[in-house]
């Protein structure tokens, strides 16, 4: 045991310790810096000149195209905006997900309850209101700069309906002092700018 | 020779970094290291010890009776001043006289309330231990027993399992439990941990395995292939490393907070997906499902509404299934997150949050876990009891009209629950951050067993959750909501569901204790307040829903239902998959004198629009029946009843209002909701022990009848007053009616003082009134000539042979000549406050005791603190003051003890100071039902009309109800016994540590399935790390042939490995929401 600690004691011997123990974190340093980098790049910053190779599609108004099976905005209280941007009652709602069209009060891209920049009271006004064929333009103009933090979620969508849906939640655009909207009435916005902010 | 591998051992470590010595940070590639350290520990250290010898423990325990000496078992839980009191009440009641003391139990526990008491009777009789048993809030009288237990180690006489299956837990096990973990039947009640009759036998608490899922069973489930697969999960935290081993299923990370990195630096959010879907050592429920990582929490647990925001819409778009919220915040008037909240459930995500480690405080339930759509979850520990941190009490937003409701949802175990650790390995942790996990993996588990998954949402899996829960004994409801987390019995449930509507709670039994409490603690009579009861509608048949025509009260005449009135209100929209039903109960006027029970149902038809209906506006309904049962008593004197005053209590949120108590920095809000079963419990149960009765005004001064009541008791006041409800109580007090007030500090200097910048609103904030609101107070009594001043004191003196301690109070400013005033030396906490200096105050006039001059007026009592009634941050308490001062106001009884106290002062004029002024500027407005915005100074808004319940009309049927409706009641009509589960051989998933190198070959039994690796466990810093140990193994050993040994001079210091690994275990058992 002596020995062990004599031999310790040694420069040369804590030299060798330190010495590996340092290579082992650098080593161990530069592999999580190497990481993170990773990660973001795979997550989140893409090259700030290159354009964002958006997937979304969009699918022009005159809906051809038959449609068997619909996605529909699924939350509403009362209310509800399939793909082909058909507003409905719940009770008109077909089993395929689709809006009865012959409902007497479906309408289709419909901007009831929308102001003029964009931002509506009415959650699904809001997206029927964005899925209107001549909203592409400037949607497109905002996906090509979507701020920060929207980075994330409109990667992942994948189409005009999609988009619509996510664009037209409240978000982190829709508050001040974090916990009150900007505009309590009309806060659902598929444009490009934030609610107007109300004076409180 | 031999310490050699010792020293190659130290130093192994020492390389891969287990000796946090040149601060480096253990990773995946370390678990080598801790291994080789434990395999060459030539101390016999409790680890793994175990395995060559088999003991078992054996208990064995006699006892005899102690002469003279009782158990006197209460009801519930009271403080040890009020179990005295009862004992002594009763036997006062008693024909004879009796000699008792009470045995003095000197432990740490006694100074929590207790549910008995040790009484030594000199000579008992029969009788004296009956009156002692009549007493309505004495359960039963045992004689004392003395226990001899006495512990043996035998030999174990079959073999157990073999040392490897056990190893990972033996580590934190102190012992190897004689109890067999094993169990051969399934058949429901009979699982041991399931057991929760804690009051019913005498155990031995012992160390227990905190394995949790498999403590709940969750074994019998992946045994049948369910392991969460498919099911999306999202775990909304701090985020999780990438190459943490416990982990085959992570989807994806994404970060939303302002910090570069999606790891994990504070180990909560690996510790929580880890309880979720860890699969090895310390396993998880879910190790299938698909993780979805949510960062956004930063490593100083920093977060905002709006980082939620978008991370919540991003949940939405990628169909999460179930999301772990293991945060809270006392903020749900923070309406953008709250909407957020709805709209996630509204899309079908199983929302599951932590309740709050705010207990045991009644009122201190945390957002988001207290809505109607999420689950909620509460903390026990492994015995069973509510775990003291675990937040409680009834939901507060509904205040100061209606009735809070009833959560926590469930309860599971939170505290010493082990999880997976940071980089690797294990740790445990308390709260309920740990509870949210574990339903969380739970209801992924269960999710994943359902073949029809369009069954499954939010609701559903409530009402599967709370109608299989246990309930525990002995705890109510504001506690443990529908009681403790059963897996299996809900997998029973959720496969046999069928889409339905649900109540919550689902009776109303105002008769049954503890659980319904408060309900149970005092009867109802006609002339009262209504009494509230808030029940929660869950609808399983969609996301919106309607009460069809309106809630039925069917009265049961054989049993007295037409005693009783009631009224219902309820959500007109059931959105999303939720809403409420508030009961509003009581006695009609020919029961006035009449006692007895009364009982009855109200009948409620769900509908919801049928998605899967061919045919076009279709609906499904589901009819639910509440039965209710209440105790009526004749109405009691006037004198006997007080009248809490609730309307004008404002508290955080909205607004900032500041707590009481100046000196808790760390908690600067006043946000319990200043009500009798939130932080008033203690005295409102105390006030019911000495046979008030209180009820609560929801509604303006106007809206009660004054000549019904005794005493109305004003505690810490924020709201204004309308002019009618001065003139009001001008006129009733005038007429007999009497008035207490308990007020607090106001002084516009500390309010400027005490503002602070919010981190979480980006703003600075004012506080809008003081401690209590008392320029407005000034207004209601100025009428008497009398005023609070604006000082702010503190200190502590005695009165009347009580110790007191006035935290943050006003003091009397102005009191008429014939008042009685009692003064007391104080010290000025403004001027500590504001300048740091202490100085003490002579004669700060606190008490204030007046009798109207009027014929047959009432009295007026003032006193300056709120703190030694509330039960928040109280020190010292004072009900003895307002038993006094009751004594006053209700029998016109002066205590002598402070009318001829030689604190007694003449009563202050008041005219040298100005009296407090409103804060200039501030926004009380904003916030008040009584002010709103004007020009100039805010103004009273016209007087709101008296809140007016229209009674349903009763439709009588012939029926009777069970006495117990628990046990009868059923939550869901959901047949158990259709799905049997099959009697399967007990098995428990291997736990091996983990150990770089072996490949995916080792057998873990039954449905979880040896998965790949999330990611390669770090492969080159061991095979670095070991050619570095052999390059300096090799140099010892040329040095060890060149040198010879010598005499050690003292004890080697091969402790030392040992000691970090028991630092390790026991780092990070830090409480966390």
């Amino acid at each position: 045991m002596m020995v062990l600690r004599r031999l310790l004691r040694k420069r040369w011997v804590l030299g060798v310790v330190f010495g590996l123990s340092l290579i082992y974190f650098l080593t161990s340093t530069l592999k999580q810096e190497e990481r993170t980098i990773r990660d973001r790049t795979l997550l989140e910053a893409r090259d700030p000149d290159h354009r964002i190779p958006w997937k979304v599609r969009f699918n022009l108004g005159n809906s051809s195209r038959q449609i068997t099976q619909c996605r529909n905005s699924i939350q509403g209280k009362a209310l509800l905006t399939d793909e082909l941007g058909y507003v409905c009652e719940r009770k008109d709602l077909l089993i395929n997900g689709c809006c009865n069209v012959n409902a007497p009060s479906t309408r289709q891209y419909i901007c009831k309850s929308c102001l003029a920049n964009g931002c509506c009271s009415i959650y699904e006004y809001c997206v029927s209101c964005c899925l209107q064929p001549d909203k592409q333009l400037l949607l497109e103009r905002f996906l090509n700069r979507a701020a920060d933090g929207f980075r994330n979620l409109f990667t992942a969508v994948e189409d005009h309906f999609e988009l619509c849906l996510a664009k037209c939640r409240t978000s982190s655009q829709s508050v001040q002092h974090e916990n009150t909207y900007r505009n309590p009435q009309a806060k659902y916005c598929y444009g490009e700018s934030p609610p107007e902010l109300l004076p409180v | 020779m031999i310490l050699l591998p010792v020293w190659a051992s130290m130093l192994l470590g020492l390389l891969v970094g287990f000796l946090p010595l040149v601060g480096m940070e253990p990773t995946g590639g370390a678990k080598s290291g801790s291994d080789s350290t434990l395999n060459l520990d030539p101390l016999p250290s409790s680890s793994g010890s175990n395995c060559s010898s088999q003991l078992t423990l054996k208990l064995e325990f006699s006892s005899k009776v102690v002469e003279h000496e009782y158990i006197v078992g209460f009801t519930g839980y009271f403080s040890a001043k009020a179990r005295n009191l009862y004992i002594s009440s009763a036997l006062r009641s008693g024909a004879e006289t009796v000699e008792w003391h009470i045995v003095p139990r000197e432990n740490p526990a006694s100074d929590f309330p207790s549910d008995f008491e040790l009484v030594h009777i000199r000579q008992p009789s029969p009788t004296s231990l009956k009156t002692l048993e009549d007493h309505p809030y004495i359960k039963r009288v045992t004689p004392q027993r003395k226990v001899f237990r006495v512990l043996k180690y035998v030999p174990s006489p079959e073999p157990t399992a073999p040392c490897n299956t056990t190893r990972g837990t033996q580590k934190w096990q102190s012992w190897q439990s004689s109890r067999p973990f094993r169990r051969t039947s399934l058949s429901l009640g009979s699982g041991f941990w399931h057991a929760t009759g804690r009051h019913s036998s005498r155990r031995l608490l012992r160390a227990i395995p905190r394995h949790v899922a498999q403590i709940l069973q969750a074994d019998v489930l992946w045994q049948m292939g369910h392991t969460g697969s498919g099911v999306k999960v999202a775990v909304f935290d701090t985020g999780l490393s990438e190459k943490h081993p416990h982990f085959k299923n992570v989807k994806e990370r994404t970060n939303w907070t302002n910090e570069k990195t999606l790891d994990d630096g504070l180990g909560h959010g690996t510790f929580v997906a880890g309880v979720i879907a860890s699969m090895r050592e310390c396993q998880g429920f879910a190790p299938d499902s698909e993780l979805h990582i949510f960062r956004v929490f930063t490593n100083n647990q920093v977060s905002y509404t709006s980082w939620f925001l978008d991370a919540f819409n991003y949940a939405i778009l990628k169909k999460i299934d179930v999301l772990n919220l293991s945060i809270g915040g006392p903020d749900f008037m923070d309406h953008p997150f709250v909407d957020k909240v709805w709209e996630l459930t509204a899309n079908r995500v199983i929302m599951v949050s932590a309740i709050g480690n705010d207990g045991p405080l009644y009122g201190t339930l945390n957002n988001p876990a207290d809505q109607m759509d999420v689950i909620g979850v509460g903390g026990i520990d492994f015995e069973d009891n509510i775990a003291r941190f675990s937040s409680r009490g009834m939901t507060t937003w509904e205040l100061p009209g209606g009735y809070g409701r009833v959560k926590p949802d469930i309860v599971t175990y939170g505290s010493g629950v082990r999880g997976s650790g940071m980089k690797e390995g294990c740790r445990s942790l308390s709260g309920t951050s740990v509870a949210s996990p574990v339903v969380a993996g739970a209801v992924t588990l269960l999710a994943s067993t359902v073949l029809n998954r369009e069954l499954v949402n939010p609701a559903s899996m409530k009402q599967a959750l709370i109608a299989s829960a246990r309930r525990l004994p002995g705890v109510n409801m504001f506690e443990q909501g529908h009681g403790k987390l059963d897996l299996i019995r809900a997998y029973q449930i959720l496969n046999s569901y069928r889409p339905q509507a649900s109540l919550s709670p689902s009776y109303i039994d105002l008769t049954e204790c503890p659980y319904m409490w408060p309900y149970c603690s005092q009867p109802i009579y006609y002339g009262g307040m209504p009494t509230i009861v808030n029940v929660t509608i869950l609808n399983g048949m969609g996301v919106t829903g309607r009460i069809v025509d309106k809630p039925i009260w069917q009265p049961y005449l054989p049993q007295n239902g037409d005693h009783i009135d009631v009224a219902v209100s309820y959500s007109p929209v059931l959105w999303p998959w939720a809403g409420y039903l508030a009961v509003s109960i009581s006695v009609a006027k020919k029961a006035a004198s009449w006692e007895g029970i009364a009982q009855g149902h109200v009948m409620v038809t769900v509908a919801s629009p049928a998605e899967n209906d061919s045919e076009v506006g279709g609906e499904l309904t589901s009819t639910v029946k509440l039965p209710i049962k209440v105790k009526i008593v004749p109405t009691p004197p006037r004198s006997k009843r007080v009248l809490w005053d609730q309307y004008h209590n404002l508290r955080y949120p909205p607004g900032y209002f500041p707590r009481d108590n100046l000196r808790m920095k760390n908690d600067p809000l006043d946000w319990n909701g200043d009500h009798i079963h939130t932080n008033f419990r203690d005295m409102y149960q105390h006030l019911r022990s000495m046979g008030y009765f209180v009820e609560v005004l929801g509604a303006p001064i106007t809206c009660f009848d004054a000549s019904q009541y005794g005493t109305l008791l004003m505690v810490d006041s924020e709201e204004e007053y309308f002019p009618e409800e001065i003139t009001k109580l001008r006129r009733d007090i005038d007429n007999g009616l009497s008035l207490i007030v308990f007020s607090d500090w106001y002084n516009t200097s500390v309010m400027r003082k005490v503002k602070f910048y919010d981190e979480n609103t980006r703003q600075w904030w004012m506080p809008d009134t003081g401690g209590a609101n008392i320029p407005a107070l000034n207004d209601l009594i100025s009428v008497w000539g009398m005023a609070f001043s604006d000082g702010l004191y503190e200190g502590d003196f005695t009165l009347a042979d009580h110790d007191m301690y006035y935290a943050s109070g006003c003091s009397i400013a102005r009191f008429p000549d014939d008042g009685i005033v009692i003064a007391k030396n104080l010290k000025d906490q403004g001027l500590e406050v504001l300048k740091q200096e202490t100085a003490v105050v002579e004669g700060v006039p606190v008490l204030g005791l007046y009798q109207t001059p009027s014929d047959g007026g009432g009295r007026i009592a003032l006193y300056g603190d709120s703190n030694c009634i509330d039960d928040s941050h109280r020190q010292k308490d004072c009900f003895w003051l307002l038993d006094a001062l009751l004594q006053y106001t209700s029998y016109s009884m002066t205590p002598p003890s402070l009318s001829h106290s030689h604190s007694r002062v003449t009563p202050p004029t008041g005219t040298d100071r100005s009296l407090p002024q409103r804060l200039e500027g501030n926004h009380l407005y904003r916030y008040s039902k009584v002010l709103e915005a004007h020009l100039g100074d805010p103004k009273p808004r016209p007087l709101p009309a008296c809140p007016h319940l229209s009674w349903a009309k009763p439709q009588p049927v012939n029926e009777t109800a069970p006495s117990n409706l628990w046990k009868h009641q059923k939550l869901l009509s959901v047949d158990l016994d259709k799905v049997a589960l099959p009697n399967m051989r007990a098995y428990r998933p291997q736990v091996r540590p983990l150990s770089p190198g072996e490949s995916g070959a080792w057998d873990i039994p039954g449905g979880i399935m040896p998965g790949r690796y999330n990611q390669e466990v770090g492969q080159t810093i061991p095979v670095f790390a070991f050619l570095g140990a052999m390059v300096v193994l090799s140099f010892f050993v040329v040095q060890l042939t060149k040198t010879k040994s010598k005499p050690k001079r003292r004890k080697p210091r091969i402790k030392r490995p040992t000691y970090l690994q028991q630092q390790q275990q026991t780092m990070g058992k830090n409480p966390t929401v």
